[in-house]
């Protein structure tokens, strides 16, 4: 794996992580998963 | 006056992400995602994955959330009415039947599909496949299983009918209890569930350093090199791109119609903004992650950089059903993991399908106001009849031209539609206050701008440059074998009458609903 495949897949990896934090912790926040 | 049924609607905010997600989630983020990349540049190949994501992905899946959400705040459920309400065309009503013909082509070969994994989910546990010397067998065994060739493993069709007819009963089982007791439960199960198989194998490959001791440079760590090292001049070439933008359009169930039937059980004021972003995090971290992390770095570290290539062009398929299972024969607890990998396969799989056939039990239902359960059984018999050229004529090219026109064609020419019909023909302005319509989240005022111009100029671009490369050759059965050709011209016979029979069952629906309410 060369240095930009790692440079790659962490970004890949944190961007998608980070979106997904994001989005889920302002779901169960809203109103607790309920409508 | 006809007694309205009531609408059904989701129990909870959870469970519509889930549901979407499922759908979303399927055998393309764990076997065609990592192939596609590993063939289109390694890690360039995410640079215009990312850019796709932003510009066709996210926009459509809002596009399809706020369509949906409309369409049931009016009393629709599926494509058709929903698209005659916001185009006041004659011409809506019919377009909108590519959101019910699409994905009800789509689940009569995945359903099939989705059998294999269930039974090579069996196969795993018992043994059968971890018991194989080597890949032919296991090639042999597929083939024969498929009823392609009679040999030692199987003689007839028998063990993948019966495997066919449990999954089928089981999908309208599901679909037969509702949205919020069948659809919402099961993908409130079936989500957890696949995501943890999923993280037994990332753990499992992770661990596992190089199986042959005499070759150490095959081993995870360049498998994760193989598809994640950059190719930068495969970003000239526009098949990068296509590929890309296909990727993310095929990933998000984005252009098929499931979204709009899910979107329409929310209610007026319910968000959509962060729940549609939501769905498609949810999506991309189980493909690019979980997907990208275990197929191809496990197949590189048992075959090594030379056969890599010959494995990845064998094709997702291949890779998923012949070369996985003989792979995890060589590891401790083979049989245990092989289970895992068909199983989570079969989870996505399932929350896949129920999604596809729900927009025909909700035609039915909705616009004939016929109650669920017997749409259900309506629907589910017409299912199994339909599904019976693509189990008898398999290697007669029958799955491939059902692929062809309701996993390819209709997707794209549907999701063009759906986002000039919704940016364009009902309005920027309309469209961007109904997004926003109980919206949890900010949307960033430059997508009013992409959604009007970027996402249908970019659809229009994959749908030409895909008809051109593909679409015509296919169109015009260029690489049919004469001998197939019978079978896929009756295919096609069947599909148009099958789309016709939707279009006039529109065309009932509206004359006897839409006009005697006086709407």
């Amino acid at each position: 794996m060369t240095f930009y495949g790692w440079l790659f897949m962490g970004i890949s990896w944190t961007l998608i992580i980070s979106l997904a934090v994001f989005c889920f912790r302002r779901v169960l926040r809203g109103n607790n998963g309920g409508m | 006056m006809v007694k309205k049924l009531k609408k059904e609607a989701w129990g909870s905010k959870l469970g519509v992400i889930l549901a979407v997600a499922g759908s979303a989630m399927g055998l393309g983020n764990f076997l065609r995602f990592p192939v596609q990349a590993a063939n289109n540049g390694g890690g360039a190949f995410m640079i215009p994955y990312f850019i796709s994501l932003l510009l066709i992905g996210i926009p459509m899946m809002w596009i399809e959330w706020a369509i949906g959400r409309y369409g049931g705040v009016h009393g629709h459920t599926t494509a058709p009415g929903m698209f005659n309400r916001l185009w006041n065309n004659r011409l809506g009503k019919y377009l909108g039947v590519i959101g019910v013909f699409g994905p009800l082509v789509i689940f009569i070969y995945y359903i099939y599909i989705e059998s294999w994994l269930l039974s090579y989910s069996f196969y795993s546990l018992s043994g059968v496949l971890t018991d194989m010397p080597d890949r032919e067998s296991m090639a042999k065994f597929l083939s024969a299983y498929q009823g392609l060739e009679s040999n030692a493993y199987f003689h007839s069709l028998v063990p993948a009918y019966l495997f066919f007819f449990i999954t089928l009963g089981l999908n309208f089982f599901i679909i037969f209890r509702g949205v919020t007791k069948g659809i919402e439960r099961l993908c409130k199960f079936a989500m957890p569930m696949l995501f943890l198989a999923a993280f037994v194998l990332l753990i499992r490959v992770v661990t596992l350093d190089a199986p042959y001791p005499d070759k150490p440079d095959w081993n995870i760590l360049n498998g994760f090199g193989y598809l994640w090292n950059p190719d930068f001049s495969a970003l000239l070439d526009a098949k990068t791109w296509l590929a890309a933008a296909g990727q993310i359009f095929f990933t998000l169930s984005v252009g098929i119609g499931v979204i709009l039937t899910y979107a329409s059980y929310l209610r007026k004021g319910d968000d959509i903004a962060l729940s549609g972003l939501t769905a498609a995090s949810t999506n991309e971290f189980a493909e690019v992650i979980l997907g990208g992390s275990i197929i191809i770095p496990l197949a590189f570290a048992f075959f090594g950089p030379d056969a890599m290539r010959e494995v990845a062009a064998s094709g997702a398929f291949n890779l998923g059903f012949v070369t996985m299972p003989f792979i995890f024969s060589k590891i401790s607890l083979g049989a245990l993991f092989s289970f895992l990998w068909f199983f989570l396969l079969f989870l996505a799989g399932l929350t896949s399908s129920i999604s596809l056939i729900e927009p025909a039990v909700a035609f039915i239902r909705d616009d004939f106001q016929i109650e669920r359960r017997k749409s259900a059984m309506i629907v589910g018999g017409v299912a199994f009849i339909l599904c019976q050229p693509a189990i008898f004529f398999l290697g007669h090219g029958v799955l491939d031209e059902l692929d062809f026109w309701g996993g390819t064609f209709c997707l794209v020419l549907f999701g063009t539609i759906e986002s000039i019909l919704f940016a364009w023909t009902f309005g920027i302005d309309r469209a961007w206050n109904e997004i926003h319509r109980g919206a949890q989240l900010h949307i960033p005022r430059v997508y009013k701008w992409i959604i009007k111009y970027i996402t249908p100029a970019f659809l229009l671009v994959i749908l030409g440059t895909w008809i051109m490369q593909q679409g015509w050759s296919t169109m015009i059965m260029e690489n049919v074998k004469a001998e197939d050709m019978p079978y896929v011209l009756c295919t096609r016979i069947g599909l148009l009458i099958l789309f016709l029979v939707l279009a006039i069952l529109v065309h009932i629906w509206h004359k006897k609903f839409y006009q005697e309410e006086g709407k």
